[in-house]
């Protein structure tokens, strides 16, 4: 074999692998609140709980409240910006951030919010009207 | 009745590519013109029918017909006729139709140019296409499976377990979902068609790669292909400007690019489209790289289809913002994906020892090299970005549910590759227009070297800049502006119409130093107490209320009514309250925001970010959306939106009051009273307003004749309240009257209502120091000041990233100019 070719195929699998292995570490998986204890950028998926206390500070200049993981414990989330827009709205949340003494600190949410396509909330329909088009 | 002819139109477009795709394929094979008449035949009739299937479908739209499903979901009756027209395109199955409309466009000047050999080969290519992007949207139904989702779907077919059909099948609604409101801008109306007209346009290499495949004629194709691709490019590039420009001005990501996967979905296809317009450009000078030039071609339009899957299947609703929802189109998109990427890869492997091999090794210093590197370094781009955006799918090879990988991913790949690419655009133009070796090449770059160094100094020194990283990457950056710009100069010297990659690499240095000034210099715009306890946060000394160390810094800023604050060092900006006018959206607030200078408090500019509720007409709690606003400068950009009101809290709270009745514990304290002595010409503040005693007014004879006859005085106070965040102002005149009764006098003095709360009550005069007494019921004594909460950037040369992105349009669009020119003094 030339030693171009060589060169080049060690060229190749060296970055694919370096990429691989860099991907690999950049990506995590979604875990519940016990697991999260001692993670960075740990991703919780879970639901608000709306029975506790929930709100924005304006003192301490942060939104708090309680979030049920899918194992179903429930944790205090601080997320240290204003409340999200449509908060009440999501179905479901994924908070991003580390488990300090029991709360977890978010330093990212997103909210997942009902479909626009599966939603056929018959509250939507005010009038019936039976024309055939 | 329209819906059904709807879908026989999709459909008997669907049969006439089918059978197009027949001729097409004989008429490749046989070579006789009749089948290539035939077929085109065929071709222009699936046009036509897919055309009127689309006048239909405009139609409805127009009409409000919501008993179809397309109209129910994404128009509503009270939308602007040019958010309708957008609408058509707005969801997917409309946007699958114009991307085959313009694909057929394009079909017929394929048709007219094309010469043999490829003629045949590219139109069967390009109708296999159309074939499988016309199965998405036919809807025909073969027992259980449905191909494809058709855009004529009527509600009850769509949706057929809602309880409110299986009520009454024939139900129509008496209003549609709506179009959602961050679409409701003109970026976006032009977004989607620039965009699906570069996917349509990008399928045309695709189609003349696998055609030089098929006919074993590998050298000529790339001639009337690279126009095409330039061309497509010049779509793509345009595409995702406006889509980053739009993200920019009305999302809260706070930029214009965030790796979210449908951008990627249109970046990753310019990318290796570029990748191969390089290899086209060597292969067309001197007859080498033509594995290489049918490899992007296919590659470029496999990742198109790719990221179509990826953002059409449903399989990255966790992961974007943004994607489609899965309309049971997966299967059909695996296929075809597959059938692509199979019938592209397997012709290559096929024909592989069959294509020309190089015969000779390119030297390190020849144009052949460099050009061949810069088209590798984009094709890693695309390789990185696409392994990032398929982390749903090749993220399990490490974890059972992965995320999506961290920004950082990107950009530690993409800044070390940009580097190596700035670097190389300039060595691959010095000799891509005169052999060099390394002593004249040496000689020739002694002064942008120069140049380039003295500028890249300077650029540290003024801006500061410590981290080495980044002066690599300026210097590579400028390097690539002024050594393409030197260049470009001898070029227009000669012929101007040469310029397109020089001129599209300075556009490429460009991007480079605007990319890195206005993400790594973006600041966040705070106050001093925010920042000393940011600093505080920093040196790990803040602790919440528990006593525990707290980690996160705070990124907005809090502003009182009136009360202005210094922000970042260098503005003075006062939040002078808020109007319910102007409202494009029902239900919208625009608030203003006053920028001063720091000396002299001379007045720079206001800005006026907006929020709007999004579900306007449902019940639930409100869904409040953001509409920032941007200052547009040459040197930076003041981005700034509204994150939180007091506002939005009040009225948020009284929606919780309206839907849930049931809690009477804590009822509304509207009995609040105060009374007021206030003189005349005088100004009181209470509460949230500003009460104004103007004058004493004289009541009109015809209203003394309605009181008592015994009335002695009656008299009308001119009162002015004004609301102090909308500076609204309503002028009442309340009454007071006294008369005998009896014996005794009495006071009438009845209420006057300010709004369904608060009423005024003109309820004495002090004669004796000229004062009066109002009883003002309903303002709220503990209220609370209006304020904001503001997330404010600066993001330094946003302009230089639009400028580098023009320049690179300008230099693709000539490029195209001078192929297209050549190509066709060629055919006469």
């Amino acid at each position: 074999m030339k030693p171009k070719l060589i060169i080049g195929i060690i060229a190749i699998v060296g970055f694919t692998s370096l990429l691989m292995y860099n991907f690999g570490n950049s990506i995590s998986t979604y875990v519940n609140f016990e697991q999260a204890e001692g993670m960075n950028g740990a991703h919780v998926v879970g639901t608000w709980d709306d029975s506790q206390d929930y709100g924005f500070s304006m003192e301490a200049k942060k939104f708090s409240f309680y979030m049920k993981d899918q194992s179903g414990n429930t944790r205090r989330v601080i997320y240290p910006k204003p409340k999200p827009n449509n908060f009440e709205q999501a179905d479901q949340l994924v908070v991003i951030g580390e488990m300090q003494n029991g709360v977890f600190y978010a330093n990212d949410m997103l909210m997942k919010c009902p479909s626009k396509y599966n939603d056929g909330d018959p509250s939507e329909f005010t009038k019936a009207n039976s024309e055939e088009s | 009745m329209i819906g059904i002819a709807g879908k026989i139109l999709v459909n008997a477009a669907f049969f006439c590519s089918i059978l197009a795709l027949v001729g097409y394929y004989i008429f490749s094979q046989k070579d006789e013109d009749r089948y290539f008449r035939w077929s085109n035949w065929l071709f222009g009739l699936q046009g036509l029918f897919l055309l009127a299937a689309s006048a239909l479908l405009l139609k409805l739209i127009l009409d409000h017909e919501f008993g179809y499903y397309y109209v129910f979901n994404y128009t509503s009756a009270d939308l602007q006729l040019k958010y309708l027209i957008s609408a058509f395109w707005g969801g997917q199955e409309g946007s699958f139709m114009l991307w085959i409309l313009f694909s057929i466009f394009f079909g017929f000047g394929l048709m007219k140019w094309t010469r043999k050999p490829y003629r045949g080969p590219v139109l069967f290519f390009l109708t296999m296409t159309q074939v499988f992007l016309l199965s998405m949207i036919s809807g025909i139904s073969f027992g259980d499976f449905t191909l494809g989702a058709s855009p004529f779907r009527t509600i009850a077919e769509a949706m057929p377990n809602a309880p409110f059909l299986q009520a009454n099948p024939d139900f129509v609604p008496a209003d549609g979902k709506g179009l959602n409101d961050l679409l409701k801008s003109p970026w976006m109306m032009i977004h989607p068609p620039i965009l699906f007209l570069g996917f349509a346009m990008m399928t045309i290499p695709y189609c003349f790669a696998m055609a030089a495949l098929w006919k074993k004629k590998y050298n000529n194709w790339i001639h009337p292909a690279l126009p095409w691709t330039l061309g497509a490019n010049v779509a793509l590039l345009t595409a995702i400007f406006l889509g980053g420009y739009w993200a920019y001005v009305t999302l809260s990501f706070g930029g214009y690019w965030a790796w979210d996967p449908v951008e990627n979905a249109s970046l990753v296809p310019w990318l290796l489209g570029t990748a191969g317009i390089h290899t086209m450009i060597i292969q067309k000078k001197s007859s080498t790289s033509q594995k290489a030039s049918i490899v992007f071609a296919i590659l470029a339009y496999v990742a198109i289809v790719y990221e179509t899957f990826l953002t059409r299947s449903g399989i990255l609703a966790d992961a974007s913002v943004h994607s489609f929802v899965d309309l049971g189109l997966y299967a059909q998109l695996v296929v075809f994906m597959i059938v692509v990427t199979g019938v592209g890869l397997g012709m290559l492997a096929y024909r592989y020892n069959d294509l020309p091999k190089q015969k000779n090794e390119s030297k390190l210093l020849s144009r052949e090299f460099m050009t061949f590197a810069g088209a590798m370094v984009l094709f890693l781009f695309g390789l990185v970005i696409t392994l990032g955006t398929s982390s749903p799918i090749i993220g399990k090879l490490f974890t059972a549910s992965p995320t999506p990988p961290e920004i950082s991913f990107y950009n530690d790949w993409t800044m070390p590759l940009a580097i190596i690419a700035g670097i190389l655009t300039v060595l691959g133009q010095y000799l891509f227009w005169k052999k060099q070796d390394s002593e004249t090449l040496a000689r020739d770059l002694t002064l942008p070297v120069a140049i380039t160094c003295v500028v890249t100094l300077a650029t540290i020194m003024i801006a500061d800049i410590r981290n080495l990283y980044y002066m690599v990457y300026l210097l590579s950056g400028w390097f690539a502006l002024i050594g393409n710009g030197f260049v470009m100069v001898y070029l227009i010297r000669k012929n101007p119409m040469l310029i397109g990659g020089s001129l599209s690499h300075v556009g490429f240095g460009m991007l480079m130093i605007g990319i890195l000034a206005s993400s790594v210099y973006n600041e966040n715009l705070l106050d001093q107490s925010t920042q000393n306890y940011n600093a505080s946060v920093e040196r790990g000394e803040a602790v919440d209320e528990q006593g525990f160390p707290v980690r996160q810094k705070v990124d907005f800023l809090e502003l009182k009514l009136n009360k202005s604050k210094v922000i970042g060092g260098k503005y003075l900006v006062t939040y002078e309250g808020y109007t319910l006018e102007n409202q494009e959206r029902p239900g919208q607030q625009q608030y203003k925001i006053k920028f001063q200078s720091l000396e002299g408090g001379e007045e720079l500019f206001n800005l006026y970010p907006e929020v709007y509720p999004m579900n306007s007409g449902g019940g639930g709690a409100i869904e409040w959306s953001v509409d920032p606003d941007v200052r547009t400068g040459l040197f930076s950009d003041i981005y700034l939106y509204v994150a939180g009101s007091s506002f939005v809290e009040q009225r948020n709270n009284q929606n919780k009051k309206l839907t849930q009745p049931a809690s009477d514990s804590e009822t509304p304290d509207s009995s609040t009273t105060q009374k007021l002595t206030i003189g005349r010409g005088e100004s009181i503040s209470l509460g949230g307003y500003d009460i104004q005693f103007e004058d004493y007014i004289q009541a009109k004879p015809q209203e003394i004749e309605a009181l008592p006859d015994s009335t002695m005085i009656a008299i009308r106070a001119s009162l002015n309240i004004t609301h102090k965040a909308t500076g609204n102002s309503t002028s009442l005149n309340p009454l007071f009257a006294i008369y005998n009764e009896e014996g005794k006098s009495w006071a009438y003095s009845p209420p006057e209502p300010l709004n369904r709360e608060i009423s005024i009550q003109f309820s004495q005069v002090k004669p004796e120091s000229g004062e009066i007494e109002l009883t003002v019921s309903g303002i709220d004594e503990d209220y609370k000041e209006d304020w904001v909460l503001l997330v404010a950037e600066e993001k330094p040369f946003i302009s230089v990233v639009w400028l580098g992105t023009f320049v690179l349009m300008i230099g693709f669009s000539i490029a195209i100019f001078r192929h297209w020119e050549k190509e066709r003094k060629k055919s006469n």
